[in-house]
């Protein structure tokens, strides 16, 4: 007795040992990688892959550990509470998502913001893409191992996120769009202290094109990688700067302009590769074409209100004071018990990473029916699933980094 | 800026009216499958309302239309009126058509919610039917690989989009998992 | 040649020629230029990397440990650290050769320095007339316990680095023995004394440019500098070979890369950049060991610190594109300055007497 169990255990443990290189279905001695959510190149996600010594057979991404129910959650809160809500999973550029809801929730109840609010909105979604893009940038180079691009992508982005701290308050989450308006008004210095950050970006830019998009290796790591054709991008409904550079020219600012962008000046960069180089070429450029669009912005600022006649009417004397001195909107009540009419409505919004899509349904109480929200890195998503394959193991976070793929965001 | 005003209201009403335009020859490519094809001007949508068994075939026109890809799946909760309504979100990534979306809505019971799945059609919408089904136990037939995106293994056989889940509150001095 | 005080502490040991030889030799290998400077080189050039770095990515690096010298000491009170940490130790581990091989890998990395002189004044513990061919067949068998390390730990990211080590190995050793050979081919000697001598005139970057580039290279694919720091990615396998590794263990680990980058450094060094010249030995302990040494130190210096730099600019190779650097770029270097150095010698441009 004693004896066949001591040669049980024996052969147990013999294949504990060989439990990983056993046959799959696909009949190859595969290795299946975990790389999980506590790897220092996954993010808040676990990549499944099979690898076949260093080709990639199968990749499946497991999304979800920072799964908010944001979507469950805006139903049991007034609408003013969900807009910190909707900023958070997508930390980066976090007021094109304020923008987006607020612009649906507008579209229900029927008011449109006015013209110096649009443009405040306009300034600070760019300004935010500036950083997002950089945030992007700045974990492909980690990614690659060149911890220059990484440190150089943060403290860049720095100078953008203290701009948004003058304008808003805060540094990430600002809560700045409300219905009918913005919250605050720019200071006096604020022109200046743009202009002489977007000068500063520009120099910068030279230097980032030296040392990392003209660098040797990181062209080797970066050229023909990941390629994604047109039809394929098309077909899986790809988003964002991975769309453009694979040749189409899809950005919601042109195509379903929404706050200022008719009226300003810029150009959408297209690429036609659809590699991971050409990914971070399109992301270089469009800082450079959000560069333009702050300019334009600010030449063409109207002056006037920053919240809705209808809203303004009810402040009561106190709140009325306080943003004719300051310039400064304190909440009236309406927006505690704010009843749009019964309905839905769909906004979407282009943010750093691609086309965000929010659709209200609306029974007439103050608390959304449902509230359905789609970010762009969750329609990325399918890419690990369909594009890895093929690749060796090393492309896995060129590819990973080169998407600008943000979990928080896809799982909301 | 104020110039720019009635030319921005004059350019929204040309809008309206070629949306409406649309609305009508969708309706009549629709013809026959499509309960309802209504135009929703404020937000640039045009609603198209089909009953459970002409979905797949109200997707197959619209795709050779053009609308190529779906940007959002997912399900409204009615338990007063004992239906679940499937809503899909497609776009176009086309130079005509990119500028609006068409909302497929579709009806299904409750109790046994079953659609047809898209992926033939739009892969694109491969991850979020699998989003649809765990939240409201939609069961996508002829999905290649239903299982749960976003949710632990935990909410198995609870569809949390519905409204009748109650979500679990802690009380004082209880520990994990309040949902079993 | 020999220096009176040497002469007196033979003196003073008395009879046994072997004792004063086992002596001398301890502390050569020990204290100076032994384990002792090793380690302090190895700490200081792990903050100059660090700081390097830091000023080129716009932030301050190492300061907060002694603030008043630029934290100097940083490499310092991270090694103490590491040696408080845990140990731990994977169930399933193959435990004898997951603990003994960074200490043999070690073992390996620094037994060269007992046939390396560093003056001309004294002679290394174990003087040999065909030196340069011992060190390199000596040093070429550290890596083989990285490979051990990665499959002795129990971890799939483990193995995948061995397996990396393993492949880079073979690409990138043979280039460094090649270049190697050829500069003993110009210099006819294998004798580290009279390669240095015979850099009088030129020294042997300029004697030999291909062979310099191609052993350096070889040397920063060696130690795991950027842009070949492969089998220890960090993004895509956790730390390579020394992911299970935690304590003192990963202190040897990770001071293991700089030890080797010491070692191939100093050789380099003798063999490229004229070691101790202009300094020829002189009498007395400071003009016959101490100076000369100080200026191989600084040469060697140089080299790690451009070595250590590359941190700052290049990201990393994939796989299979460093093998393929090696097999044809580096390789090809390699054979054309054997055939420069066979051409020099046998076409009369180089001569001894």
């Amino acid at each position: 007795m004693v004896a066949s169990s001591i040669a049980i255990e024996e052969i147990s443990k013999e294949l504990i040992q060989t439990r990983d290189l056993g046959v799959t279905e696909e009949g190859e001695r595969l290795v299946e990688l975990q790389i999980g959510p506590t790897h220092p190149g996954s993010g808040h996600m676990r990549i499944r892959v099979w690898v076949d010594g260093d080709i990639i057979v199968r990749c499946d991404p497991d999304i979800g550990f920072v799964f908010r129910t944001i979507e469950k959650l805006s139903e049991n809160r007034i609408y003013m509470k969900t807009i910190p809500l909707v900023e958070r999973p997508s930390l980066l550029d976090t007021t094109p998502m304020t923008i987006g809801y607020i612009n649906a929730l507008e579209k229900l109840m029927g008011i449109e913001p006015p013209p110096r609010a649009k443009y405040l909105r306009t300034m600070l979604a760019e300004l935010t893409r500036i950083a997002s893009h950089l945030y992007g940038v700045g974990i492909l180079s980690i990614f690659l191992g060149h911890s220059t691009g990484f440190m150089w992508g943060f403290g860049d982005r720095e100078l953008f996120v203290e701009l948004a701290n003058q304008l808003s308050g805060a540094r990430i989450t600002y809560a700045y769009v409300v219905p009918g308006g913005v919250r605050r008004d720019m200071p006096q210095s604020f022109p200046d202290d743009v202009e002489k950050a977007l000068r500063y970006m520009e120099r910068r830019l030279k230097d980032w094109y030296k040392i990392f998009l003209n660098n040797p290796v990181i062209e080797d790591r970066l050229r023909e990688v990941g390629v994604l054709r047109k039809n394929d991008a098309v077909k899986l409904g790809i988003t964002g700067p991975n769309l453009r550079a694979s040749g189409v020219d899809f950005d919601v600012r042109v195509a379903d302009p929404y706050e200022a962008y008719d009226e300003l000046d810029f150009m959408v960069p297209v690429a036609e590769e659809g590699d991971a180089y050409a990914r971070t070429l399109v992301r270089f450029e469009e800082i450079k074409q959000s560069i333009n669009i702050i300019r334009d912005a600010l030449k063409k600022m109207p002056s006037g209100d920053i919240i809705h006649p209808q809203i303004a009417r009810m402040f009561n004397p106190l709140m009325k004071k306080i943003y004719e001195e300051t310039r400064r909107v304190k909440f009236p009540g309406i927006f505690a018990s704010l009843k749009p009419p019964k309905g839905e409505a769909t906004a979407r919004v282009e943010a750093g990473r691609g086309e965000a899509l929010f659709h209200i349904v609306s029974d007439g109480s103050p608390r959304p029916y449902r509230f359905r929200w789609t970010t762009p890195s969750y329609r990325n998503v399918i890419l690990f699933k369909y594009m890895i394959p093929g690749h060796r193991l090393a492309d896995l976070p060129a590819i990973y980094g080169s998407l600008d793929y943000f979990p928080p965001e896809a799982d909301r | 800026m104020a110039s720019q005003q009635p030319q921005a209201s004059q350019q929204r009403l040309a809008l309206g009216k070629a949306l409406e335009e649309l609305a009508t020859r969708l309706s009549e490519h629709l013809k026959g499958v499509a309960t309802k094809v209504e135009a929703d001007k404020r937000s640039m949508v045009i609603n198209i309302e089909v009953d459970r068994s002409r979905i797949l075939e109200a997707a197959k026109i619209l795709s050779s239309l053009g609308f190529d890809h779906v940007k959002s799946l997912t399900g409204v909760d009615y338990p007063d009126k004992g239906v679940i309504e499937l809503m899909v979100h497609i776009g176009s990534y086309s130079r005509g058509l990119r500028r609006i979306m068409a909302i497929l809505r579709s009806k299904l019971d409750r109790k046994d919610p079953r659609a047809p799945t898209l992926t033939q059609i739009w892969p694109s919408s491969e991850l979020q039917e699998r989003e649809a089904w765990e939240m409201f136990g939609i069961v996508f037939e002829g999905h290649p690989d239903l299982r749960r995106l976003l949710l632990p293994e935990e909410f198995e056989g609870l569809w949390p989009g519905r409204k009748d889940f109650e979500i679990p509150t802690r009380k004082a001095g209880e520990v994990e998992e309040p949902w079993k | 040649m020999m220096l009176p005080i040497v002469m007196l502490l033979k003196e003073i040991l008395g009879f046994n020629d072997t004792i004063y030889r086992t002596v001398v030799g301890l502390g050569y290998m020990i204290i100076y230029p032994g384990l002792l400077l090793v380690v302090v080189i190895a700490a200081l050039m792990l903050w100059a990397e660090r700081k390097i770095v830091a000023l080129v990515q716009l932030r301050y690096g190492p300061l907060w440990v002694s603030r008043r010298i630029g934290g100097a000491l940083q490499g310092f009170a991270d090694l103490i650290r590491f040696s408080f940490q845990e140990v731990i130790i994977p169930r399933r581990s193959d435990v004898i050769p997951f603990l003994l091989s960074p200490g043999l890998a070690i073992l390996f990395s620094m037994l060269p320095l007992a046939f390396i002189p560093i003056s001309p004044s004294i002679h290394p513990p174990v003087y040999s007339d065909l030196a340069l061919l011992v060190v390199i067949a000596i040093i070429s068998l550290a890596p083989i316990f990285i490979v051990i390390m990665g499959w002795a730990s129990d971890n799939k990211f483990a193995f995948v680095g061995s397996l990396r080590e393993a492949l880079l190995i073979v690409s990138y050793e043979i280039p460094l023995i090649i270049s190697i050979i050829s500069m003993a081919v110009i210099y006819r000697s294998l004798d580290f004394y009279e390669i240095v001598e015979r850099q009088y005139m030129l020294p042997g970057m300029i004697l030999n440019p291909f062979a310099f580039i191609a052993s350096f290279i070889a040397v920063l694919r060696t130690t795991s500098r950027f842009p070949f720091e492969i089998s220890e990615a960090e993004s895509e396998i956790v730390a390579g070979p020394y992911t299970e590794y935690s304590g003192l263990m990963f202190g040897l680990s990770m001071g293991l890369a700089y030890i080797k980058l010491y070692v191939y450094t100093l050789i380099l060094s003798l063999v490229f950049l004229g070691g101790w010249l202009p300094l020829q030995g002189g009498e007395g302990i400071l003009l016959g060991f101490l100076a000369p040494s100080l200026v191989v130190i600084i040469k060697l210096s140089l080299l790690s610190l451009v070595a250590v730099f590359l941190r700052a600019i290049y990201g990393r190779y994939r796989l299979d594109q460093a093998v393929r650097l090696g097999w044809i770029y580096v390789l090809g270097l390699s054979i054309v300055s054997l055939i420069w150095s066979l051409a020099l010698v046998y076409g009369g441009w180089v001569r001894w007497e």
